[in-house]
């Protein structure tokens, strides 16, 4: 029997069943009283232009309109909708050479879609007739929209402090020679017996959460700004918003809304600064700003396409002596999340295999592309296409088993783990790549498929990879939580964490449950109000379980001490001889001196003078718990996922047969709901490797912003998925737990790419590898297939 | 603006409306009525976010259809499923943790009941195939091919239908 009473449970999602009757409030639900309506006026027919005349009179004479606000009617302070720039000192800030360079509207247009102005009416219809109304005329620009065309010279350079439009390099403060890594990896490289060495491209992918963007502001009676938002950081949404409009935090309130799925698109901010900006022109009047699907894919945030260079060096025996890479990162029209995607790709590099030395050089450009930002996975898909392919290339050159070498030469336990200097403190991928290569038959399907005949070519592959749990030491980990013990024992234990779709609210309350001793329903999880919860960075970085569990457990422990110290005065006994059985705390010594929590918390609340003695009935005081957790650990999770393909050599579609993902997340706390994480993330990851990216025709003008255009794997399309979680508790994650949010979207792509080397001998070097590469590659290459 | 007047018969209640004739039935529903348990997605019928049940058995993308053509339909969406408890589908959605986000699960569980009541012995690619208009980002479809799957086990006994209920349950938003 389980040790723990909810712990690695499937209890219901606490949200389940508002869910699937329809009732949660997601931003574009909420209709209040005197409601008007916003449309952001966009650029949709340049990506790189000036205003040069924009006219609003027209749209003002139609009836209904309220206002309409330009650029210079609005603050003129400047932001950066990522939140990298919030998460490390100013110092860091300052040598990561991190800009707040985006304005609420512009008249230098940066990409296809940037805010131009904002109209205000009463209705919906109104507003976006009235936005057709508004006069922009342009001056078109040079458009660039890869990095070899934005550092070329003569281009327009987007910043004035960032030359050939580098908006990033790794600092040589910080890391020597602009690079990260151990060793000299130049020197080891001498070492090889053989050498590998390619060029990549990395696509542009979006995250496609299914619920588009929409807010409310309104500014009420009191003075305050409020804003209704989806982010998945209500706190450094919070932060943003009171800084761009110099208003102080305790009048700005921040709702969070029900989370239509994010997946990295609501990390920071996005159409909030606008519509907080008519809020404040209307006093008053709540403003309601929906954005389109089609607005929606062009504004907010991407994952960073770019250009990965490396090289790798073996002796024959399989030994990895040097590994050098250098992503050229495209963060499109603004800096967002310039600086840390570049880092982590190196990062996710470095942790994964022990080669003798290595370097590695991330880079950032500018574009017209739209901005690329937080997108699961930050960086790791990246490496993975590129590392695992590079890797499979050697290896077949060397004869050598890819499970084997993998379970060779993975890094593990005591290994420095993706920041040097942290160790990693559990580590399952050799079982995970024994348990996932017997599920796929690895060994048998190996013989059977080096001899295949026919057009249809079928092929196995492989990859691994590690991730993080939260983002210590590189970025600000804290989670403040207060569990308030009501008068009846049953508890309210307020963080601000957000939950995206992914379950940690159920999760959290789990393990509040667990800590306390109390049923499920007999805790409830306060969220979504930045007046009564404490400071959490936001879910990212795969952190909510890991870091926002330890805070609530380190909240509960706080409860715990509190109640024990009182039960030593009912019970006139001292701490050491008291325990926890349940929820009633006895004397070790006499188990039959005992008192329960729910009378320690009644008393401490409903305290009166007993009227015979004149003392107190127990001791006085509501009993809150309280933690400001920063992080000190962090525990990566491991991942090995196996792929089958079969691929059609005269049409090039490549048919995904069997997928198996095996992953190390410590101590599984929900089963379904952790199963549910790999089975989306691979959703997602097959997307990246095979179907999804963002098309553009020469003027840098989005060509597939829709979801007929933009192929997503659908519910035929997926392959037969098994999933195995290899559970080994975690030294330090709440109850064993390490990550599991953005795990599952990483191994497939390289595992994909691999399978598809397996069965064609060709690697593709663009992701994502579509069957028009296929074909082609087929030709180049000469190959015939019967 | 032109409008017209139409009758229809939501969650079991039928309306009298007067519609602008270039309305769709999904800001009809959202807009007009307070229905936000059908959502926007796409507004173009490409994900399934806003389906409806049609005369108590087909679906329909309500994003994908005027209003003022609906008259004298029946229009059933996730909250009318949900009388006296929710129908089997909902059920089968939380025991198989087949909902994530949430913002896909209303149509999803419109379209897996329309199937069920069309079909309510469908094989696995029956389900996939039926679910190909509808788009869920987070589960990889997987948990909700398992729960309409739990669904048909015990359908149709377990679909409770607005013309038999007693007591709304999972109230309605209007």
């Amino acid at each position: 029997m389980s040790q723990f009473a909810v712990i690695g449970k499937n209890v219901p999602k606490v949200d389940a069943y508002e869910k699937v009757t329809g009732q949660p409030i997601y931003a574009a639900d909420l209709k209040m009283q005197g409601m008007l309506y916003g449309k952001i006026v966009r650029c949709m027919d340049y990506a790189h232009a000036r205003v040069t005349r924009l006219d609003f009179s027209e749209a003002l004479k139609l009836p209904g309109v309220v206002k309409v606000l330009g650029p210079e009617d609005v603050t003129q302070n400047t932001y950066n909708t990522g939140a990298c720039d919030e998460m490390v000192s100013d110092k860091v800030g300052d040598l990561l050479g991190d800009l707040k360079d985006q304005t609420i509207f512009t008249r230098h247009v940066r990409h296809q879609g940037d805010a131009i102005c904002g109209v205000i009416a009463t209705s919906e219809e109104i507003a976006e007739r009235a936005a057709a109304k508004v006069i922009v005329e342009y001056e078109p620009l040079n458009v660039f929209m890869t990095p070899s065309e934005a550092e070329a010279d003569g281009v327009l350079q987007l910043h004035p402090d960032k030359p050939n439009n580098q908006a990033f390099q790794l600092p040589e403060a910080m890391f020597p020679g602009n690079s990260y890594g151990w060793g000299d990896a130049d020197d080891a490289m001498k070492e090889a017996d053989l050498i590998v060495e390619d060029s990549f491209y990395v696509n542009k992918q979006k995250q496609c959460q299914m619920e588009p963007h929409a807010y409310i502001a309104q500014v009420d009676g009191r003075g305050r700004l409020n804003c209704w938002s989806s982010g998945q950081m209500p706190k450094i949404t919070h932060l943003k918003i009171a800084r761009l409009f110099d208003l102080p935090m305790s009048k700005v309130k921040i709702h969070s809304t029900t989370i239509g799925g994010g997946f990295g698109a609501r990390l920071g901010i996005i159409s909030e600064p606008e519509t907080c900006a008519m809020a404040l022109a209307v006093p008053g009047r709540p403003v309601k700003v929906q954005t389109l699907r089609e607005e929606d894919w062009i504004i907010s945030e991407s994952r960073h396409a770019g250009d990965y260079w490396m090289r790798l060096g073996f002796k024959k025996d399989g030994t990895p002596v040097a590994c050098q890479a250098r992503f050229k990162a495209n963060t499109g029209a603004y800096f967002t999340h310039a600086s840390g995607v570049p880092f982590t790709t190196g990062a996710w590099l470095s942790g994964m295999y022990k080669f003798g030395a290595l370097g590695y050089q991330g880079e950032s450009y500018f574009s017209n592309q739209a901005p690329a930002g937080a997108y699961r996975g930050y960086g790791n898909p990246q490496t993975n296409f590129v590392l695992e392919q590079l890797i499979d290339r050697a290896l077949n050159k060397l004869e050598i088993d890819p499970v084997q070498w993998r379970l060779d030469w993975h890094k593990g336990v005591g290994d420095d783990g993706w920041c040097f200097g942290v160790k990693y403190p559990s580590c399952q991928l050799s079982e995970c790549l024994r348990q996932g290569a017997d599920a796929i038959e690895w060994n048998k399907k190996s013989d059977e498929l080096k001899n295949q005949t026919g057009v249809k070519r079928r092929g196995i592959g492989v990859s691994v990879m590690n991730h993080t749990s939260g983002a210590t030491p590189m970025l600000l980990e804290h989670t403040v939580c207060t569990v308030m013990m009501n008068e009846d024992g049953s508890a309210v234990v307020s963080v601000a964490c957000s939950d995206l779709g992914q379950g940690s609210h159920t999760v959290l309350q789990q393990i509040a449950a667990e800590a306390l001793g109390l049923e499920m329903d007999e805790v409830h999880l306060k969220t979504g109000d930045s007046d009564a919860n404490g400071f959490d960075i936001g879910s990212h970085a795969s952190r909510t379980t890991y870091v926002g569990g330890n805070a609530i457990m380190e909240a509960c422990d706080d409860v715990k001490k509190q109640l024990l110290e009182r039960a030593t005065r009912h019970l006139d006994t001292t701490v050491d001889n008291l325990e926890f059985a349940g929820k009633t705390i006895f004397a070790k010594n006499n188990p039959e001196n005992s008192i329960t929590v729910a009378k320690i918390c009644h008393l401490g609340v409903y305290n009166y003078m007993d009227p015979e003695t004149g003392e107190p009935e127990g001791a006085p005081g509501q009993i809150f718990g309280f933690s400001s957790h920063f992080s000190k650990h962090n525990s990566p999770p491991f991942g090995a996922c196996f792929v089958e393909v079969e691929i059609d050599t005269e049409t090039g579609e490549i048919d995904l047969l069997e997928l198996v993902h095996t992953h190390d997340i410590g101590r599984t706390l929900h089963p379904a709901m952790a199963e549910g994480q790999m089975v989306g993330g691979a959703q997602q990851g097959i997307g990246m490797a095979l179907t999804e990216e963002i098309y553009y025709d020469e003027q840098g003008l989005a060509l597939n912003s829709s979801f007929t255009d933009y192929k997503m794997y659908g519910s035929s399309d997926m392959p037969k998925m098994k999933v195995i979680l290899v559970e080994d508790p975690d030294p330090h994650g709440p109850y064993g737990a390490k990550s599991v949010g953005e795990a599952g979207l990483t191994s497939p792509v390289g595992a994909i790419a691999n399978a598809v080397y397996n069965a064609l001998g060709i690697q593709f070097k663009e992701a994502p590898i579509t069957p028009e590469k296929v074909l082609k590659a087929i030709k180049e290459n000469g190959l015939s297939f019967s | 603006m032109k409008e017209r007047a139409i009758q229809l018969t939501i969650n079991g209640t039928a309306m009298n409306l007067t519609v602008p004739v270039h309305q769709t039935l999904l800001d009809t529903l959202r807009e007009q009525l307070g229905f936000t348990d059908t959502k926007y997605g796409c507004g173009t019928g490409e994900c399934g976010a806003c389906t409806v049940i049609v005369d108590d058995k087909d679906s329909l993308c309500s994003c994908m259809a005027l209003a003022a053509t609906m008259n004298g339909r029946s229009i059933t969406t996730s909250a009318g499923l949900a009388f006296d408890g929710l129908n089997a589908v909902q059920q089968a959605f939380i025991d198989q943790t087949a909902v994530q986000c949430g913002y896909c699960t209303p149509g999803m569980v419109v379209k897996s009941t329309s199937l069920l009541r069309k079909n309510p012995n469908p094989t696995e690619e029956e389900i996939r195939k039926e679910l190909e208009g509808n788009i869920c980002r987070c589960t990889g479809y997987d948990s909700i091919v398992k729960a309409v799957q739990q669904a048909a086990k015990s359908f149709p006994e377990t679909d409770a239908k607005w013309d038999n209920a007693v007591e709304v349950k999972a109230g309605v938003n209007a």
